[in-house]
């Protein structure tokens, strides 16, 4: 045997007709080690997995971890999706209900791990892409698909002698033996070769979306069937010939109030002044969050201190009043509020920018701004 | 042998002996803990013995359904732990009279409940008594048929019973469907009549079918560590890996399904039964189906080494079976009150149960062969390939 025949060499394949022979025979030749022992059969044959000393696959392990970790990856999306980015209460249940979650636990472990099964299976394990395998240029594959089945002794470099192999399969009930080369390809993934595949995908997918589109517009669409953008409602802003007046989107009816905006019971601040207390007790945290809703608001024009001296006071040619004034000092809680939501002189409302709490805890900062600038002496101290 | 028979009988008096000092407690027990306790026990263990003698005859009609090879050399096994039905009907008989002290649907106040008086058409004692005779007949005569014929094919060697046991089996499904789900309404879920829950007798079956898988196993392995089963081998075994592996995530399945969505509406009739099951004491003892009825066997048995290893078969068994029991507790007990019973009382009718049950079991794996001799199908059965 020279050395180029022996590495030109791909397998040599010993033909079967009988399962139980195949099964005997891989039995018979592995421990001799002529190659690597592999069987190509058109169905499955019980046993031959051990005989060709086939190890048991690793795939189910691999699955049984990816399952885990899609449970695993889906409790905490939902955990954090449900209990901490934006927790929302759905049906008066805790935030972090496991028992919602199980269904989408219990779906994500399947996604995960038949993909893994698929994916794992064609392309860990069994190579794919692979374009063209030598054995599918033998004589023998005709028969391999329908009724015969192969037992293979592989080339596994230099030492093997594919004549020993012939009358190794021989000796053990091959009815016909074939060597099998090396086909001359020996670069499947060249670059024209590539490109071809790429635009072949490019054309499938152009001709089906094509074929998609052309199908979408050309065959009508009878009544139980409709295109999901064609619902009978009305869309927002859309005009409506149902209502008198035309239009789709029904205003409120009159004298509607919204949650929490109750309409203020007092016509003056000064009315106000005579009516309401200050609910919100003066604590370090109400200050705080007086402080941030006058500086956003209020500082802008009566200044940060609240003297009436600030950025925009020239820009607008009016006086904005001083809050640290004698005269607001005497006037009660209930006048401040008051004028926060009706108004004063240029003064617009503020009632539909702040919220109850948030009105109530600029009217504490002032009074912490007018003390500020009066203290007293033990204050001082 | 020699060596074999004195042990047997040992064993054998020490079942006696077990189920005469449990004779003997659980008489104590109704004298001092009164009827609810004594008959609550008795519920359960009855309903214990017959789940497992159902799913194990569940087994035999299943493999002559299908015409499965593989259970053939096995079938001796299921045909005798069947013979717990037998033993079981009496038992649940008798139970009939605890039904006034343990079913509120019995009492007088009934008349003032506008759900129980539209209930009243099936849950009142008459039909109750008719379901109940009419379910221990079929289950009778189904046993007789396909124990006892299978026993007789033995000598007979006539293929013609395989034939007529695999036409019978529809039918079998059909009423064994039946029978169970008439015996979760009327014995579990009729201890609270306002509740129901359409999935409940689907959840008792998964239980029953479980438990059978379970019991058979037991048996084929404590039978091949006596060597009396020398043809059975892994490969055979492995598939009561299998069902029992795609059975727990069934019972996990329906038992979550009716969890959830009755957790989920969270309408009251509906989630008290649930409030009296997992809240309080019965906590730790609702935990336990899980872990025990899902978690362990499923990983000890969703490899292939679980399922052919007969030490791990056997673990994931014994627990399923455990399970099974805890199980069936916890749906009756809590009917009892908050706090989870369990003392001398539930001890000593354990005793009693357990004897009597595996007296019977042991008394029937001494009739006919160990393997099927005369079925036409036992010379398949051992060939079956992996």
């Amino acid at each position: 045997m020279s050395s180029t025949t022996t590495t030109a060499t791909f397998a040599v394949l010993g033909l079967y007709s009988d399962a139980q022979k195949i099964v005997d025979a891989a039995k018979q030749i592995r421990p001799r080690k002529l190659g690597r022992l592999e069987a190509y059969t058109p169905y499955p044959v019980h046993g031959l997995d051990k005989a060709v000393g086939l190890p048991p696959s690793p795939l189910g392990k691999l699955v049984l971890g990816m399952g885990l970790l899609g449970t695993i990856l889906a409790l905490l999306l939902e955990w954090w999706t449900s209990a901490v980015d934006y927790p929302l209460v759905v049906g008066g249940k805790a935030l972090f209900s496991w028992q919602a979650f199980v269904p989408v636990m219990f779906e994500v472990t399947v996604l995960f791990a038949t993909f893994t099964a698929g994916l794992a299976m064609l392309f860990a394990f069994n190579k794919l892409p692979f374009f063209g395998h030598p054995v599918l240029h033998s004589k023998a594959i005709k028969g391999i698909t329908r009724d015969k089945l192969a037992l293979s002794i592989e080339s596994t470099g230099a030492t093997f002698d594919p004549e020993v192999a012939r009358q190794a399969l021989i000796e053990n009930g091959a009815e016909s033996v074939e060597i099998v080369p090396i086909p001359a390809w020996d670069r499947p993934l060249s670059l024209v070769g590539l490109l071809r595949t790429i635009a072949a995908i490019a054309a499938a997918c152009l001709v089906a979306g094509a074929g998609l589109f052309a199908a979408e517009k050309m065959i009508p669409v009878v009544p139980p069937m409709l295109h999901m953008h064609n619902q009978p409602k009305l869309n927002a802003f859309r005009s409506s010939t149902f209502f008198a007046d035309g239009r789709g989107m029904r205003p409120a009816v009159a004298g509607t109030v919204a949650r929490g905006h109750l309409p203020p019971a007092f016509a003056t601040p000064e009315e106000a002044g005579t009516m309401l207390a200050n609910p919100l007790p003066l604590t370090q945290k109400t200050a705080e969050r007086g402080r941030k809703v006058f500086n956003d608001h209020c500082a802008v024009c009566h200044g940060t201190v609240g003297d009436g001296v600030a950025l925009l006071s020239h820009a607008y040619g009016a006086k904005p009043g001083n809050l640290l004034s004698n005269e607001m000092r005497a006037r009660p809680d209930g006048y401040i509020y008051g004028v926060l939501m009706l108004g004063k002189n240029a003064m617009p409302s503020y009632a539909p920018d702040l919220d109850e709490a948030d009105r109530w805890a600029a009217v504490h900062y002032v009074r912490v701004l007018q003390r500020s600038q009066n203290a007293k002496d033990e204050d001082l101290r | 042998m020699t060596t074999e028979a004195p042990r047997s009988s040992l064993v054998r008096n020490a079942l006696v002996a077990l189920t005469i000092l449990g004779a003997a407690g659980t008489a104590l027990v109704y004298v001092c803990e009164g009827p609810a306790r004594f008959w609550a026990n008795w519920l359960v263990w009855t309903l214990f013995l017959l789940t497992v003698g159902l799913g194990n005859l569940f087994l035999v009609a299943l493999e002559r359904l299908v015409g499965a090879h593989w259970s053939v050399p096995m079938r001796r096994v299921p045909e005798r732990i069947a013979s717990l039905i037998p033993l079981a009907i009496p038992l649940l008989i008798i139970a009939f009279f605890g039904v006034p002290v343990l079913f509120p649907w019995t009492h007088a106040e009934v008349a003032h409940n506008p759900i129980l008086v539209a209930k009243a058409p099936w849950l009142n004692l008459p039909f109750f008594a008719i379901r109940l005779a009419a379910c221990a007949l079929v289950w009778l005569l189904f046993y007789s048929f396909y124990v006892r014929g299978s026993l007789r094919q033995d000598q007979s060697k006539d293929a013609a019973f395989t034939v007529k046991a695999r036409k019978l089996a529809p039918l079998f499904m059909v009423v064994f469907f039946f029978s169970v789900t008439i015996v979760a309404f009327d014995w579990i879920s009729g201890l609270e009549p306002e509740w129901y829950s359409d999935m409940f007798g689907v959840y008792l079956f998964a239980g029953t079918f479980l438990s059978g898988i379970a019991g058979m196993a037991l048996g084929v392995l404590g039978l091949i560590r006596r060597g009396r089963l020398p043809d059975v081998k892994p490969k055979h075994f492995y598939n009561l890996g299998t069902l029992g592996l795609a059975f727990t995530v069934f019972y996990a399945y329906i038992g979550f399904a009716q969890y959830m969505l009755i957790w989920y509406a969270n309408l009251p009739e509906e989630v008290v039964w649930f409030k009296h099951r997992i809240e309080g004491a019965w906590y730790p003892v609702a935990m336990l189906l899980p872990l025990f009825h899902f978690l362990l066997p499923f990983f000890l048995l969703i490899g292939a080494v679980g399922k052919k290893n007969p030490k791990i078969l056997r673990i994931a068994m014994v627990s399923i079976l455990f399970a099974h029991f805890v199980d069936l507790y916890w749906l009756v007990f809590p009917v009892l009150g908050a706090q989870p019973l369990f003392g001398w009382p539930e001890l000593a009718m354990a005793c009693l149960f357990l004897g009597l049950g595996l007296l019977q079991i042991r008394r029937a794996m001494g009739r006919g062969a160990d393997m099927p001799v005369g079925d036409p199908l036992l010379a398949k059965g051992l060939e079956w390939q992996l």
